[in-house]
Parts: structure tokens; C-alpha cells; sequence
């Protein structure tokens, strides 16, 4: 049954025009990305992982993903977040499915599961369009690191492979919490408003050092240390630290959404 | 009815683990129970230092800056906060370095014969061939470790106490505090400096430099992760990435010194042979810039200069002087410089002596 | 017949009710949405849910489904409890509350496909087959690949009632089901319901249109100021509304003269008198008229309709209370 649910969830998330619109532009990504290196030619790059762009195409997708961490993922998180609970709540259809009936949590996880599965298709699509791209426009050979390594291609795609499923659990849990925003209204542009509105104070707080005491609890905070899977060896610690972050907001955003549902009138 | 609240339960509990295990995260990693140890005397401690072997280990070294230097866009490795490197070495001289600045990183690999540095940042590798100087000095300076130790400790002991103040959890290692405190005879802004040793491997983990008037360290520089051990032989090799360019030392250098505001600076006072004052804590390096040196600093160093120095004058004539928490720095308009582990009033009395 | 709100002294056996409440009590903050409702739908019954906007029916039927949390009260469904057993009976329950609620960039069948994903009762084989009959009842079959955003009101009714009708129900709840159909459409939702109750299905809806209620329910409840006024089978409820006969005479005077004595109240309206038949019959009112000389021109059985009815138990306490019109709007949406 619940396979069911969750089956019908992705597939009505996938007809909906604002998805295939939202999915095709950040496909664009990766590809004004990898061209616009290539036009800029030796003299291009830039600070940090765009300096090793130039004939390391594998590299394209992670910076793609990593750029994109910082609000286009979030806004697509919040789209998605918004739509499953406000959006079915304006068109009267959480009606329909609590008396179907399904169970107030149940429909939480249904929705989380949408959001991951979404956001893991997402992620995964940019990121095999920044392989192509890259690879096309910038050229291969294997994957050079921060650290100056080169990566076999093998290599190379595990380490693509694991920032896809970091850079997703941070957008799952910035939707979970966008789910509990999501949860206590009926109109989902409020819910794409506050989280894109908290995301972008977040990181401008993340900008004061006067305010260095409260860094470490915004989840923006972690997500500059992802970059560490493109040095070699991986230094774990602030990959995980960001990761427990995300974490914690995932389970915050999950119970206040849990709480907020079994509470509502609806 | 029950179902609900029992839902309601795990979701608030959800809510509270994750509250939780944010203020956990935010809170800075405990230093956990202090090692018991057996007692251990200044002294030996101090020769077991010296004597120690250095062992092959990989680990993460933080350098934690609270300087109160100011923070210049153009150096912020600098700037105050907390910087970390990674560091491997064989314990036989091949050694891995890795710089992380931001995004981009610097990569050191000395592979025993050629040291290779890679910066991300320019996609650039200098290669420095190690000069065939065989290890000839040692033959002359064959004296035993551990005399050297015991002299190091007596030369010391002159302007310091030098104490093992308890123990201490350093990356998860056990280790002795070893306090180096100034007498109270020396005039100088640092307090002590602790260092805590290895118990095992006598090796230091952490430097922390205490400041008078302060009660936080000035800066810290020690191990937040370490293991101990055998490392990877494939971390001591480098080979330059498919399209990096490849350069020497020598054709950096003459690039850099084309370049860098620091540089003009740094030529500046390299004019003379510098001059010691005093002796101890308290001594004082002083030099003389040359007058056409003084003219020739570059404008965007000057502007630096006039940042973040202060204006001061007195009998001895008139300069800027340059403060931070560890040190000082006095550069007079004429071109004397003086600098010390020592508060400004020091300076003052002893830039008359500079020739 | 009950025209209390009291709790019935017999309650009827336990099997015979698909739904019931007790005491049931809605707040939203400080407006009392529903207070003391205590409803009884007997097994097998049509019931037509009455009252004036704002009465507090959408409020009930949301309770029943378990939308709403009742701030007082119990409820009972298909013999389960509410909140608590509402995964066991929702299930059997096709409802269309307030609206039909679809997604717009979705066709009319995969809106009922993504319904039917949901439908507990519903095998996963048979989901296609299901939602085609579900659109072929409701006359939907032609439009079903056209997206709801184009919907016509009543087509998006139509398909609300197809959601509702996914699988076979025991209990089919429809708020307001007629709303913005025309009337070809309103004569098959009496067809539908009418097919409903052959085939044993509980239906309970609530109505504006009370010729609606009168044609196809078999029970009626009417709801006011949140509370029901009124409730039981609508044949009893309409001859309990009393019957009277009116008659025509010139001789009003000597006529109510006559009935006085015999025991009987009549008052007089318009050309002749209004005579309640409550204790008597009309040919025994006809006699007294003739046996006191009474000239009876015409004489009419006038029988209560559900309107009057009706608007005796809505407007009767509005015209007592005087101020009401003040309570209704004190008592709106905040
Ligand atoms: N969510 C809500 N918040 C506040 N008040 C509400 C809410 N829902 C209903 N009410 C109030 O409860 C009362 C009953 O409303 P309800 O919708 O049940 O009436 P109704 O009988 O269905 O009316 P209508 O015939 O207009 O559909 C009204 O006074 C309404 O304003
Ligand atoms: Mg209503």
C-alpha cells in the first residue's frame, strides 16, 4: 500500500508543469557552467573549485551542485515542500486524502519520501549533465582534486556519487522544515517565502563574525565544508559535522510537521 | 485517543533530540577527563622531548589565532579564527601538507628527494629538487641529544620556570602539560606557554601562548585529530596534474618579488643584520632600513603600514608602532625597527640603542 | 419523532446506526461552530442534513470524518469511535465535503487515479477499471481526459461525487452535492442517491434545496445555530409538523364560535379560519361547522411541506429572539 502512495506521490509531483519547468532549468545549470569555462579558455577559472575547472570536467558537476546548494536547491526544495502540503490544502485535496483515508503521518512520510526522492532525482540529473557537459566542453582525464591528486574516472564518480547524496540530505532536510511551514498554512508561496527568506539570512548571518555564537546552528553553516570531498585524501569531520546539522534539522522539521498535522483541523 | 498522543510524544521528542543535537554541535568539543599519569619531573620530560624519535603519524593540526592581528584582505591566513592543516609524515623526512584556504587548497608533498607544493588556486606546482647536502653536519655537531637537552633546560631555566602542570586530553592522546612561564623579572606581554607532550610519544601535541591580562590563550596551535602510525606510502608521492604548470623556487620567487606588497617590505628589512638587545623573553630584535630602502616601499605596502599602525613619539624621535597581543612592533620615521615579546614602553627605552 | 436535542431514551440497537453522535461541540476560538449535536443516522437510511448557512452542517460532517476534532463529544462510526478507530471505518466512507478539491494540471481521470492510490479497499489491479465506472456513472466518460482547470462547475461536482463513489461505500457523506449543477445534473444525483439507497448504502446530505431533501430522503435532521432542532423519519416529522384545515366561510364569527366550544383551536386567516387538526379529524371539524349553521364554502387538508416546517423551526426562534440577526454575525467566519 504505502509503495503504492509513494509511487503515486513521485508521479504526481513529476506531471506537474512547475516540476518539469524547475527540472529543466536546473539541468541549464551545468551546461552555462561548463560552456562558460570552456569560452573563458585558460585564462578563466576563478576562486576556489572553479580554478581546477579547466580540462577536469568531472569536476563540473560537483561544482555545479555546490553552487547550487546555496539557493537554487533550497528554492526547489521549497517549491516541493510547499506544493505537498499548503498547495494540496488550497485545491481542497488533503481533504480527499485524510478521509481516503490515510493516517496523518503516514501522509507526512509519504510527502518526505516525494521530497527525497525528488530531490535525489534532481541532484542526480544535474549532476550526469554535468558529467556530459563537462566532460564535453572542458575535456577529461580522470578527476583532478583540490589537492592536486588525480582520480581514476571509477574513483571520480564515487566521490560525484557521494556529494549527490549529501547535497540531497541537506535539501531534504531544508524541505523537511519548508514541510513544516508548509504544514500550518494554505498557500504554498508563504512557504517558499520563509525558506527562501531564512536560507538568505542564514547565510548573511554567516557572513557576520561578530556573530560567530550562532554559526553553528544554521544549516548554512555546513554547506561550505562539502567541499572537502574534492580534496584527497577526504578529511571527514566537516562532512559529517554538516551532515549531523542537516540532520537535526531534519528531525526538527519532521516532528514540528508531525506535530502541526496531527493537531490540524482541516 | 492514545495513538494520538503517543504520536504526538514521538514527534515532540523528535523535536527536542534535534534542538539538542544542534546546541551539541554548537558546543565546542569537550576537552573530556584529564588523563591520569605518573608524575613526571620539568626536566625529563623536557629531555625525553628532545630525545624522542619522531614517528610516522597523519593527523589534523588546528592553529587557533586570537593574535589581534588585524585581518588584511590580501594575507588572511592571518587574520584571527581558526585555521587547520593536514599533515602526514613517514617520520623519515617524507612529509604531506595539506593547506586548505577556503575552496582552494595548497598541497606540500615532500616525496625524500624533491619537494613538490601544488596551490589549487593558480593550478600551479613548484618543484624544489632537495640540494645534495648530505647529512655531513652531523658529524660536527655530534654532540649526544640528550646533553643538548639538558643545556636547552638550563639555558631556560635562566629567564623561566618550567613546571609539568597536570595532564591533559589532546586528539583524543594523553599528555603532560609542561608550563614554560617567564620569571617575573622579564617585561614581556606573554605569561607562559604550555605544551602539552605526548605521554607516549613525547612528541608536542599543542602549543598554547598565554598572554598577560588574558585568561584565553592568544593562540593555539595543536593536533584535533591524530593517528598514530604507518601512513599510506602513496601520500609522499606527487605527480603534477595532466595540465598544471610546473615551475622552480627560483622563478617563483623572482615573480613574487615583482609582485607582493610583503615582499618590497620584507626586502626592506632584510637591509641589515638585525640586532639583539637584552636577553631572555624580554630581548628585543632591532634593525635599521636602510634610507633608500624606506623610500623604495612600495605605496600599497605603505597604505598597509599606515592601516594598522598608530603614530607615537618621544625623546627617542617619532615612528608607528604596530600591536598585538604576542608582540610589538616599533618602526621609527628614520628607519630604525625594533620588535619584542614586550609591552611598547620597552621599546621605547631601547630603540635609542639600535645603530 | 424527536424534535429535542436531548438524547434519545431509546437508542436504537447499535447495528441498525452507521453514524451517531453525542454532545458534540465545535469552538473555533471563541465561536461555538456546533454545540450539543446528537445525530443518529440509522443504517440504510437517507438523511437530508438542513439549516441555514452557517448552521454548523459542514462543521458536522467534517467532525464525522474525522477532519475535525470535536472540542466536546463522541462520535461513532460504522460502529468505530472517532478519532481513534477512523482508519477502520473511513474506508467505507465516500464523502464530498465542501467542494470537489482536485488538482488543476491533472486530467479528470488522473485525478481519480491518484484518489484511487489512496483508497485502502481498492487492489492496485483494479484501480483502471474502477475510476472508468466511477466517470461513467457520474457522466463524466467524455471529458475524463481534459484537465480539471477547464472543469465547468458542475463537471468538477461530477467529479467530486466520482471520487466518492471509487469503491462500494456503506456510508456515502455529500455536502452540498448539487451545488451549481443544472437540473439535469441535480435529477442525477437523486438518481444516484436513489441507487445508493437500493443498493442498502447509508447516505447522509446536507442541502440548501429542500424540494432536493424532500424528493429523496427518507430521514431528515435540521440543524440551527449549531444545534439540531429537528430529527426522525421526514414522514413522521412532516404529520407531526401537524396538519390543519382551512376554511372558507363568510360567517367567521359564528364559526369560531362553535369550535371554541368543541374544544378545537382555529384562528382566523384571510376569507375564513385556519383549523388545527391536532385531536381531531376534518370531517368531525366539518360537522360542528354545518351543526352550528355554518356556511362552509371550501374546505382545504393543508398539509405541512418541509419548507414550512422548516422555516417554523428556523424562523419561528429568530422572530422570539429578536436580536439574532446580531448573534449570526457575531457567530461568522473569523
Ligand atoms: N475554520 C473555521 N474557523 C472559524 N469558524 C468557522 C470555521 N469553520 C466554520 N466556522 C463557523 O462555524 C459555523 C458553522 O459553519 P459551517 O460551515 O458548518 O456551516 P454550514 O451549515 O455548512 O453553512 P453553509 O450552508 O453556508 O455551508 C459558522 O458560523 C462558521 O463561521
Ligand atoms: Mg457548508
Amino acid at each position: 500500500m504505502i509503495t503504492r502512495q509513494f509511487g503515486s506521490e513521485v508521479r504526481w509531483m513529476l506531471r506537474r508543469p512547475r516540476t518539469i519547468i524547475g527540472l529543466f532549468g536546473l539541468v541549464l545549470v551545468p551546461i552555462i557552467i561548463s560552456f562558460g569555462i570552456w569560452t573563458a579558455g585558460d585564462g578563466g577559472g576563478g576562486p576556489g573549485l572553479a580554478a581546477i575547472l579547466q580540462g577536469n570536467g568531472m569536476v563540473v558537476p560537483i561544482f555545479t551542485l555546490f553552487l547550487s546548494l546555496n539557493l537554487l536547491l533550497p528554492l526547489v526544495a521549497s517549491i516541493w515542500a510547499a506544493d505537498g502540503l499548503a498547495g494540496e490544502a488550497q485545491h481542497g485535496t488533503l481533504r480527499g486524502l485524510l478521509v481516503a483515508p490515510v493516517s496523518r503521518v503516514r501522509l507526512l512520510f509519504v510527502k518526505l519520501f516525494g521530497l527525497t526522492a525528488m530531490s535525489l532525482f534532481a541532484v542526480t540529473l544535474m549532476a550526469v549533465v554535468g558529467i556530459i557537459a563537462g566532460t564535453a566542453f572542458l575535456g577529461t582525464n580522470g578527476m583532478m582534486t583540490l589537492s592536486g591528486t588525480t582520480l581514476s574516472t571509477g574513483q571520480g564518480l564515487l566521490r560525484i556519487a557521494l556529494f549527490v547524496v549529501l547535497v540531497t540530505f541537506q535539501m531534504v532536510s531544508i524541505g523537511a522544515v519548508a514541510l513544516a511551514v508548509s504544514s500550518t498554512t494554505e498557500h504554498p508561496l508563504v512557504v517558499q517565502a520563509a525558506t527562501m527568506t531564512t536560507i538568505i539570512v542564514f547565510q548573511v548571518l554567516g557572513q557576520f563574525q561578530s556573530l560567530d555564537w550562532l554559526h553553528p546552528f544554521l544549516i548554512t553553516t555546513g554547506f561550505p565544508g562539502l567541499i572537502d570531498v574534492m580534496r584527497d585524501p577526504i578529511p571527514l569531520g566537516q562532512i559529517w559535522d554538516s551532515t549531523l546539522l542537516a540532520g537535526c534539522y531534519l528531525l526538527i522539521g519532521t516532528g514540528l510537521a508531525a506535530m502541526r498535522l496531527i493537531t490540524k483541523d482541516s | 485517543m492514545n495513538k494520538r498522543k503517543v504520536t504526538l510524544a514521538v514527534a515532540t521528542a523528535g523535536v527536542l533530540t534535534g534542538a539538542a543535537g544542534l546546541s551539541l554541535l554548537a558546543m565546542p568539543a569537550g576537552a573530556g577527563q584529564p588523563p591520569s599519569l605518573p608524575d613526571v619531573s620539568a626536566e625529563s620530560l623536557v629531555e625525553q622531548v628532545m630525545t624522542a624519535k619522531p614517528g610516522a603519524f597523519g593527523g589534523t593540526v588546528e592553529v587557533d589565532n586570537k593574535l589581534g592581528l588585524p585581518s588584511i584582505a590580501e594575507i588572511p591566513q592571518l587574520a584571527d579564527g581558526k585555521h587547520s592543516a593536514r599533515i602526514w609524515t613517514d617520520g623519515n623526512g617524507k612529509l604531506r601538507l595539506a593547506l586548505p584556504n577556503g575552496q582552494s587548497e595548497q598541497t606540500i608533498v615532500d616525496d625524500g628527494k624533491t619537494t613538490w607544493s601544488w596551490n589549487s588556486q593558480d593550478n600551479e606546482v613548484t618543484k624544489s629538487e632537495h640540494k645534495d647536502s648530505p647529512k655531513e653536519s652531523n658529524g660536527e655537531k655530534a654532540i649526544d641529544p640528550a646533553t643538548a637537552a639538558k643545556e636547552i633546560v638550563t639555558k631556560t631555566k635562566e629567564f623561566s620556570d618550567i613546571t609539568v602542570d597536570g595532564t591533559a586530553r589532546v586528539a583524543n592522546r594523553a599528555a603532560y602539560e609542561l608550563v614554560l612561564s617567564p620569571k617575573p623579572t622579564e617585561k614581556t606581554l606573554i605569561r607562559e606557554v604550555r605544551i602539552a607532550v605526548d605521554a607516549e610519544l613525547k612528541m608536542p601535541l599543542r602549543v598554547a601562548v598565554l598572554t598577560n591580562g588574558a585568561a584565553e590563550p592568544a593562540g593555539t596551535v595543536g593536533f584535533t585529530q591524530i593517528n598514530v602510525g604507518p601512513q599510506d606510502a602513496k601520500l609522499f608521492e606527487f605527480t603534477p596534474p595532466a595540465n598544471a604548470k610546473v615551475t622552480t623556487p627560483e622563478a617563483k620567487e623572482a615573480q613574487a618579488r615583482e609582485k607582493l606588497p610583503e615582499a618590497g617590505l620584507e626586502a626592506a628589512l632584510q637591509g641589515e643584520d638585525p640586532q639583539i638587545f637584552g636577553t631572555g623573553w624580554d630581548s628585543v630584535i632591532g634593525a635599521r632600513i636602510p634610507a633608500d630602502a624606506m623610500t623604495q616601499v612600495p605605496a600599497e605596502a605603505q597604505g598597509l603600514v599606515d592601516r594598522f599602525t598608530k603614530k607615537v613619539s618621544g625623546s627617542w624621535g617619532s615612528g608607528k608602532l604596530f600591536t598585538t597581543k604576542v608582540a610589538t612592533i616599533l618602526i621609527a620615521d628614520d628607519g630604525r625597527v625594533v620588535a619584542g615579546a614586550v609591552p611598547e614602553q620597552v621599546l621605547f627605552d631601547t630603540i635609542g640603542q639600535v645603530k | 419523532m424527536t424534535t429535542s436535542t436531548s438524547a434519545p431514551v431509546t437508542a436504537p440497537a447499535k447495528q441498525a446506526v452507521a453514524a451517531r453522535t453525542r454532545g458534540l461541540r465545535k469552538e473555533y476560538g471563541s465561536t461555538v461552530a456546533v454545540d450539543r449535536v446528537d445525530l443518529e443516522l440509522p443504517e440504510g437510511a437517507v438523511l437530508g442534513m438542513l439549516g441555514p448557512n452557517g448552521s454548523g452542517k459542514t462543521t458536522t460532517i467534517r467532525m464525522l470524518l474525522g477532519l475535525v476534532r470535536p472540542t466536546q463529544g463522541e462520535i461513532e462510526l460504522l460502529g468505530r469511535p472517532l478519532p481513534d478507530g477512523a482508519e477502520q471505518a473511513l474506508p467505507h466512507v465516500g464523502a464530498l465535503v465542501e467542494g470537489p478539491g482536485f488538482h488543476p494540471f491533472l486530467s479528470g481521470r488522473e485525478n481519480l487515479i491518484r484518489c484511487a492510490a489512496f483508497e485502502p479497499l481498492l487492489e492496485k489491479r483494479k484501480i483502471k477499471q474502477a475510476v472508468e465506472d466511477a466517470l461513467e456513472r457520474v457522466g463524466l466518460a467524455q471529458a475524463a481526459h481534459r484537465r480539471y482547470r477547464g472543469y465547468s462547475l458542475g463537471m468538477k461536482q461530477r467529479l467530486g461525487l466520482a471520487a466518492a463513489l471509487l469503491v462500494p461505500r456503506k456510508l456515502v457523506v455529500l455536502d452540498e452535492p448539487t451545488n451549481g449543477l443544472d437540473p439535469a445534473g441535480t435529477r442525477e444525483i437523486r438518481r444516484i442517491i436513489a441507487d445508493l439507497h437500493d443498493r442498502g448504502t447509508t447516505v447522509l446530505v446536507s442541502s440548501h434545496l429542500l424540494s432536493e431533501v424532500e424528493a429523496t430522503c427518507t430521514h431528515v435532521a435540521v440543524l440551527h445555530r449549531g444545534t439540531v432542532v429537528a430529527q426522525g423519519e421526514l414522514t413522521e416529522l412532516l404529520q407531526a409538523g401537524g396538519s390543519a384545515l382551512q376554511v372558507v366561510t363568510p360567517d367567521v364569527e359564528t364559526a369560531l364560535g362553535a369550535l371554541r366550544q368543541a374544544k378545537i383551536s382555529a384562528r382566523p386567516l384571510g376569507e375564513g379560519l385556519r383549523v388545527e387538526l391536532a385531536g381531531t379529524s376534518a370531517p368531525q371539524v366539518i360537522e360542528t361547522l354545518v351543526k352550528a349553521g355554518v356556511g362552509v364554502h371550501e374546505a382545504t387538508r393543508w398539509k405541512t411541506g418541509l419548507e414550512e416546517l422548516f422555516a417554523r423551526l428556523t424562523e419561528a426562534e429568530e422572530a422570539e429572539r429578536g436580536m439574532s440577526a446580531v448573534d449570526t454575525l457575531d457567530g461568522g467566519p473569523r
